[in-house]
């Protein structure tokens, strides 16, 4: 696992209460079985926000682009880590 | 910061010049910002690339947002048959449409900070039914049902966001109204009598205060309807 997935897991993991859940690839974040509710999912998306300013990139997790790319990138940790990888490889 | 939208006339001019006048941060925005006299940046609320600019200036220079009055706005009176489909798609644009991008996009900004307070307005309008006013009312009941959702979407961020809906204020958005069409929407209000835009900057002052944050998805009539 990169370094930068491994941060994002970390960071979704920073929002779960119960502490024995693995974040993994196909842990959900929207819908049935989803780990974290609309707020932490919301405040997930701002931690992340500021994660990409330190790694130099703007994330973009709200316009038409970001989300049809990967018909909504919150379905799985896996899915977001690997929006969150490509926007930073796109701007480099 | 209070950001305030449609900052170049009316009632959006007014609220930044009142809050300025008080001393508060205000950041205004509008499409020509040539003669503000408050820190402004040009923004089309109906262009979400716009609003998103004037987000990455206000995070490049670490501003504290603290509020948003959603005061841009452009009416059209005429009936709904003889409205030009190009003059209805704009109205939708810039106030319905307006109001969600500025929403969306900087409410995040105060959902860090996890305090906050929108404002968003509508019309008596929409409470009368006014004739020809139809494309107006719905952008504006627009405004209102958005306003009374994302109310409680804000609400887990202790942001408050609330709809200012006056009645026939003496501002530019008059233009074209006569006299008697004016005393005939103000007769209908529950205190019929006409107010200046003083008194919506008094109700802005008001909802950016710290107690009134028992108030949120309310539609607040001026005058009362």
């Amino acid at each position: 696992m990169t370094d930068i997935r491994h941060a994002v897991f970390q960071k979704i993991l920073d929002g779960i209460e119960d502490k024995t859940i693995q974040v993994t690839d196909n842990t959900p974040l929207i819908g049935d079985g989803s780990v974290l509710d609309s707020m932490k999912l919301v405040e997930l998306c701002l931690t992340l926000e500021d994660f990409a300013e330190e790694k130099g990139f703007e994330f973009d997790w709200t316009s038409d682009q970001a989300m049809s790319r990967s018909r909504s990138m919150f379905r799985t940790a896996g899915s977001l880590a690997s929006e969150f990888t490509n926007q930073m490889d796109a701007e480099k | 910061m209070i950001v305030v939208t449609g900052s170049s006339r009316g009632l959006g001019l007014a609220i930044c010049e009142r809050l300025h006048s008080l001393g508060v941060d205000v950041f205004g925005l509008s499409r020509d910002v040539s003669n503000a006299t408050f820190p402004s940046m040009s923004c089309d609320v109906s262009s979400y690339e716009d609003v998103k600019k004037v987000v990455l200036t206000l995070k490049k220079e670490d501003k504290k947002v603290s509020g948003l009055v959603n005061a841009a706005g452009i009416a059209s009176m005429n009936l709904a048959v003889t409205t030009p489909p190009t003059v209805s798609q704009k109205i939708i644009e810039t106030n319905l449409l307006g109001t969600i991008f500025c929403c969306q996009l900087i409410a995040p900004l105060m959902m860090r900070n996890k305090c906050g307070s929108i404002m968003n307005f509508s019309t008596i309008a929409v409470s009368l039914g006014l004739k020809g006013e139809s494309v107006y009312a719905a952008s504006k009941a627009g405004v209102e049902g958005f306003t009374r959702s994302f109310a409680r979407e804000m609400a887990d961020f202790n942001i408050n966001v609330n709809c200012i809906a006056p009645g026939p204020i003496d501002t530019s958005l008059l233009k074209g109204i006569t006299t008697n069409q004016i005393n005939k929407i103000v007769s209908q209000q529950i205190i019929p009598k006409q107010f200046s835009p003083d008194a919506i900057c008094d109700l802005v002052e008001l909802l950016l205060d710290a107690r009134s944050n028992s108030l949120s998805g309310q539609v607040l009539h001026v005058g009362g309807a």
